[in-house]
């Protein structure tokens, strides 16, 4: 793998640049970290402190980008939406953190 | 040069120190007589802040839990909860607790019971307190910061399982609290024997 700037940068034709905003970066980050488990709207809404027409429009892009599904669960008796991201999800992160970090150089 | 095998160190694969570490997990829930179902929302959290705060009790089961949008948690755990659904749903495990993990499961179960929100309250808090080193009122706010869906009540409930199950009180908190209340222990005296009590 080269790391003369004008590769990394052309590495990143590979990658979706609708991924690329703080709050799409923070939601799949966040529930990749989940895995199956997911979290709910409340949880997401409240640590990472998103208004709820931003979270909610960012989370609906993402889910018709096909890298999270949600559903709806009971919990302590109250219908909550469950938001989990997808194998494609994972993917997408995987690839956007390693190249995020080609980019930044990490670790150099 | 022929190599010596006597000489090799038997390493155990590396799945079966997976399995003793989940099967740990499960002789809790066992104790705790937690019927754990994967398809439940609650099941899953209940399972997870159980063992956090088993953790922060000293406990050490192999899941370190660590700060997460659903408060302390354990990616780890999560993984083995559905590799091994069966397991935890049968309570399957060849894994014993001793005397003083028993002392202490039940020490949790009779504190917190199998309830969510006290749990997760509970193990936000401890989390703050011990992990991050948060005064009492800097945990309390960052619980109500990460679960303002909680209610007043709800969270008070929970800091105080917390404080009841992670805190043991030292001889100077024990000194504090009788100079606190002797007052009022010898004013009740006083007023029993002015009773005729």
């Amino acid at each position: 793998m080269q790391n003369d700037i004008l590769s990394i940068l052309n590495e990143s034709e590979g990658l979706n640049a609708k991924v690329f905003s703080l709050v799409r970066f923070k939601l799949l980050a966040s529930l990749a970290a989940l895995g199956q488990d997911g979290a709910t709207y409340r949880e997401l809404k409240a640590a990472l402190d998103i208004n709820d027409g931003v979270l909610f429009a960012n989370l609906n892009v993402l889910k018709d980008m096909g890298y999270l599904t949600s559903g709806k669960i009971t919990s302590e008796g109250k219908e909550l939406e469950l938001y989990t991201i997808t194998p494609e999800g994972q993917d997408e992160w995987k690839r956007t953190r390693t190249w995020l970090c080609r980019f930044l150089r990490c670790g150099v | 040069m022929e190599e010596n095998t006597d000489l090799a160190v038997p390493v155990p694969p590396l799945r079966s120190i997976t399995m003793e570490k989940y099967q740990k997990v499960i002789a809790f829930f066992k104790e705790l007589g937690f019927q754990f179902d994967i398809s439940r929302f609650d099941d899953r959290l209940i399972a997870q802040k159980l063992v956090c705060l088993l953790e922060l009790k000293g406990i050490d089961l192999g899941y370190s839990c660590s700060l997460y949008v659903r408060g302390p948690y354990s990616p780890d755990l999560t993984q083995d909860l559905y590799a091994f659904p069966a397991e935890f749903a049968a309570l399957v495990s060849g894994s014993r607790l001793t005397p003083q993990e028993k002392e202490t499961a039940g020490e949790l179960g009779r504190i917190f019971g199998l309830k969510p929100v006290s749990l997760e309250v509970g193990a936000t808090y401890g989390y703050y307190t011990l992990r991050q080193g948060s005064d009492p009122l800097e945990a309390v706010r960052q619980v109500k910061r990460l679960k303002p869906f909680y209610s007043e009540a709800q969270v008070a409930l929970g800091v105080s399982k917390a404080k009841q199950f992670l805190f043991t009180p030292t001889e100077k908190d024990l000194e504090a609290l009788k100079e606190e209340t002797g007052i009022w222990q010898r004013a009740s005296l006083t007023s029993r024997e002015y009773r005729g009590e």
